[in-house]
């Protein structure tokens, strides 16, 4: 439900606002917990039903949803295990997250049907029923007030669905499995959605597509409030994404201030990196295409990367190993002051697998979303439109920031490349949502990206599509742009690229 | 054929709680104004700060149509609340 706000958005932002409060107010020394115990009264207030048929299994999803919130895993559901275990644990400022990233909460989930072709009260019982006779395999009968579908014949080849003039039959799927491009989600015993670890690449468009709201991942709010309160100096890096997310009178500047509010010492753009990226991967690419490699793929997107390194190995060699804009700046960070933490602050939920990773713990200490950071701005009730503006103080690049849409960063690529070698003439091939970057890495696999550029985005529209995001894409990409060409340089070659001061 | 004003809080409560996507709805009756070729009166959609109704009892987002006060306003609320006066404004 990317771009709409329902009563699924509505309990998921309330979560993330009840954490940050407990995480701004409660006593730093404290092990007391039972403020959770009322969490989920203070969201699903009375004792009728809103949301579902029961008030208690309502209360009972906010309360795992609580828990994933603040880092942890949730609760078997067959066995004892109180609410509040564990959250000493979480009460800390080091990373306590951890696999799996993102979780169907059982209970939550309604099993939907797997792609089932199912006849509709709209069926007439007409006397020309020409869906039996388009039917191949002779699923379809007539009973006795409607056409009736023999499920264990139907092979799925739409015909009837076409033929039907009374639009009488619907094809429905799983909104999850039909976002997920990784094919990742199957079924449990009883019929509820699972996650293949194995094959999920988390960008996360399931959590934004279950219209149940069953499915989570965990957040680091929780243990970067607690560094903050614990005086940690605590960077930021925001993805270049951020502008307009906060509301139309949240400029720039205010977002940046109100982050700086929230107790961060200082804000860097991601974009800074993402210039980084760009002079790495465009040498990269004039040095190795098509001589040693036939093409190159870019790296800033971690679910790209790593959808890329699952489904297609056998050319999965030609994504750049640039590190991504992300780590890119957090590197830069952490030489200049190694005691910092770094939070990294964008739409993407990705980037929280990628801060698993070993190499990059380092750099990374919490990865967190606008909607996130939103809940935050609400606990401590910062109202961004009050602050004074301020400014970044080493700017990135317009194509730095440009990284946030689909098609920005291959430009951005592309631009550097002309710069060092006008004369050579670089093709591009880009896809966005994982089903579509399926489709271009097939291309490649058979050979036909030779010489060329690959860029691949695993969310609709690049980053400003992103699950952790709050702004509608097209009013995004708007202000994305917007802000890119307020920038004092144009390309990454532009950009001096300044240390911290 | 009448203005209406519509003041829509984008304060961060009310944003968190979907007062952009509010305005998002707002801004779609165009359309279907267009689409059902109707007379249409023009409405005005004005982003305001915060009012400071937040953080008590009720919740956001709170948006005032001419001056009238709804809390907790959601999409569907809003826009047959627009849809209605608009109608009864070209009587
Ligand atoms: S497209 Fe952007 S936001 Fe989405 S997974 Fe990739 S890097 Fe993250
Ligand atoms: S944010 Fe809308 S009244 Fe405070």
């Amino acid at each position: 439900m990317r771009g709409l706000f329902t009563p699924v958005t509505k309990i998921r932002r309330q979560v993330f606002t009840e954490v940050a409060k407990f995480a701004f107010e409660r006593p730093l020394d404290g092990e007391d917990f039972a403020y959770f115990y009322e969490s989920s009264y203070r969201i699903i207030p009375g004792e009728v039903a809103k949301y579902r048929d029961s008030v208690f299994k309502e209360r009972a999803i906010i309360r795992e949803r609580t828990r994933l919130a603040m880092g942890l895993d949730m609760r078997p559901v067959g066995r004892h295990k109180n609410l509040t275990d564990e959250m000493s644990r979480a009460a800390t400022g080091e990373k306590v997250l951890n696999l799996p990233l993102i979780n169907v909460i059982p209970f939550a989930c309604e099993a939907c049907p797997t792609d089932k072709f199912e006849v509709t009260d709209n069926c007439r019982k007409c006397l020309a029923h020409p869906c039996t006779t388009v039917c191949p395999v002779n699923a379809i009968s007539m009973g006795k007030t409607a056409a009736v579908i023999d499920h264990s014949k139907c092979i799925k080849c739409n015909r009837c669905l076409n033929a039907c003039p009374y639009h009488a039959i619907v094809r429905y799927g799983r909104p999850c499995a039909e976002a997920c491009g990784a094919n990742a989600i199957g079924s449990d015993e009883l019929g509820r959605a699972e996650i293949d670890q194995e094959k999920c690449v988390s960008c996360g468009l399931c959590i934004t597509s279950c219209p149940f709201a069953a499915i989570a991942d965990k957040s680091e709010i929780f243990q970067l409030v607690t560094a903050i309160r614990k005086k940690e100096e605590v960077f930021a890096a925001v993805a270049p994404s951020f502008v307009g997310q906060f509301g139309p009178l949240a400029t720039p500047g205010k977002i940046l201030a109100g982050i700086r509010a929230l107790g961060i010492s200082k804000v860097i753009e991601v974009g800074w990196g993402a210039d980084v990226g760009s002079l790495h991967e465009a040498e990269e690419f004039l040095e190795q295409v098509p001589e040693h490699r036939d093409f190159l793929g870019t790296s800033c997107c971690p679910s790209w990367a790593m959808f890329a390194e699952k489904n297609f190995p056998e050319i999965s060699e030609n994504i750049a190993k640039t590190h991504t804009p992300m780590v890119a700046a957090a590197k830069r960070i952490k030489k200049e002051r190694p005691n910092a933490k770094v939070v990294f602050i964008g739409p993407c939920v990705s980037k929280k697998i990628e801060a698993l990773n070993d190499e990059i713990r380092p750099y990374v200490d919490y990865v967190i979303t606008f909607e996130e950071l939103m809940g935050l701005f609400s606990a401590k009730r910062i109202e961004l439109n009050e602050l004074e503006e301020e400014e970044f103080e080493s700017q990135s690049s317009r194509d730095g920031r440009n990284y946030a849409m689909a098609g920005g960063v291959a430009d951005a690529v592309v631009n550097v490349a002309k710069s060092i070698a006008p004369e050579r003439e670089v093709q591009v091939m880009r896809a966005d949502t994982l089903k579509e970057c399926r489709k271009i890495l097939t291309l490649a696999k058979a050979g036909k990206a030779k010489g060329c550029l690959l860029e691949g985005m695993a969310c609709p529209g690049g980053c400003v599509g992103g699950p952790g995001t709050l702004l509608q894409i097209a009013r995004a990409e708007k202000e994305v742009k917007a802000f890119a060409d307020t920038s004092p340089y144009m390309t990454a070659t532009d950009n001096p690229l300044e240390g911290l001061t | 054929m009448g203005k209406i004003i519509v003041e829509v809080c984008v304060g961060t409560h009310c944003t968190m709680m979907g007062a952009m996507n509010i305005i998002d709805s707002i801004h779609s009756l165009e359309e279907i104004q267009r689409e059902l070729d109707e007379d249409f009166c023009e409405v005005e959609v004005r982003a305001t700060p915060c009012r400071k109704l937040c953080g008590g009892e009720v919740n956001g987002p709170f948006v005032k149509i001419d001056g009238e006060e709804i809390q907790s306003a959601e999409n569907e609320g809003v826009m047959a609340a627009i849809m209605s006066r608009c109608r009864s404004k070209n009587l």
